[in-house]
């Protein structure tokens, strides 16, 4: 899908805002993701090598969740690359939110180059257990 | 960065890998392949860089801890080992349900031809971020020399 929407937003013969586009247009890689439900929230865990805190932007933007984020290498001057799988600069990913997720609550950390997303439902979607009365 | 490695790169980016891993599959390759090749998107991910002095070996493990990856080094070939956990036990709490399932856990080993000439006695290893970078310095005897001309 990232793919898709990326090559949409090229076709577009709109010249003015090509300059904030910019970024967006160059490679990016999808990260791999494992997304789990327990405790009344979903959790989605990233792997970004290379991201720092600083690099990673996640947002939420009308109702589709994205994370983004730099690899930031420490490359010394006048290197020369002989062997690569990683071939590009940044990883990027958007997920469509279901509407029983608190976007307001949602909480990120990023630890040794993992992305861990917890996204709670909201209160009237908690899980709840029903009491049988007897007859 | 290894942007100039697109130079290097024969087909479209990553996003694609899959079908690029279906037609792998329906359509062997007939020709001889690197015999430490891996299926692209294999854990962790790896590159090399050259500078004058030395080769600087990236491995993208993302979530592992210095301690529990293994590198080493014979005869130029370097094997990273190690061995990652799975996610669920990262979070504390009950029963969870997965929806998707991307991230590789388990034990992993990759190993990779370096060039000829460095010195393994001297390499060092960090790890930031999920990355761990290997720095190999060459050999003195290969590193690029200044030949003087002198004057006849």
């Amino acid at each position: 899908m990232n793919e898709v929407s990326r090559q949409q937003a090229g076709q577009q013969p709109q010249t003015t805002d090509q300059q904030a586009r910019e970024p967006q247009t160059e490679p990016a890689m999808l990260p791999p993701v494992d997304i789990f439900e327990a405790d009344n929230a979903l959790h989605m865990i990233v792997d970004m090598p290379g991201v720092t805190r600083d690099a990673l932007r996640i947002e939420v933007d009308n109702n589709v969740l994205s994370l983004e984020g730099d690899i930031q290498l420490d490359m010394p001057e006048g290197m020369s690359a002989i062997y690569a799988e990683v071939r590009a600069q940044r990883f990027a990913r958007r997920f469509t939110l279901s509407h029983e997720i608190d976007s307001e609550a949602i909480a990120a950390r990023i630890d040794n180059g993992v992305v861990h997303v917890t996204l709670p439902k909201k209160q009237s979607h908690h899980r709840r257990r029903i009491e049988v009365q007897a007859a | 960065m290894f942007g100039d490695l697109r130079r290097f790169d024969t087909g479209p980016s990553r996003g694609v890998d899959w079908f690029r891993q279906l037609m792998d599959e329906m359509f062997p390759e007939s020709g001889a392949a690197d015999i430490r090749s891996v299926p692209r998107g294999s854990y962790p991910m790896i590159n090399i860089g050259r500078t004058d002095d030395a080769v600087r070996v990236y491995v993208f493990a993302a979530g592992l801890a210095a301690e529990a990856l293994d590198v080493s080094i014979q005869d130029n070939v370097l094997t990273v080992r190690g061995e990652r956990p799975q996610a669920r036990s990262e979070i504390e709490g009950g029963e969870a349900a997965y929806f998707r399932r991307e991230r590789g856990s388990g034990e992993f080993v990759r190993t990779v031809a370096l060039p000829d000439g460095l010195d393994a006695d001297r390499a060092e290893a960090r790890c930031r971020n999920g990355v761990v970078e290997i720095h190999l310095p060459k050999r003195e005897e290969l590193k690029p020399r200044r030949i003087d001309i002198q004057a006849a």
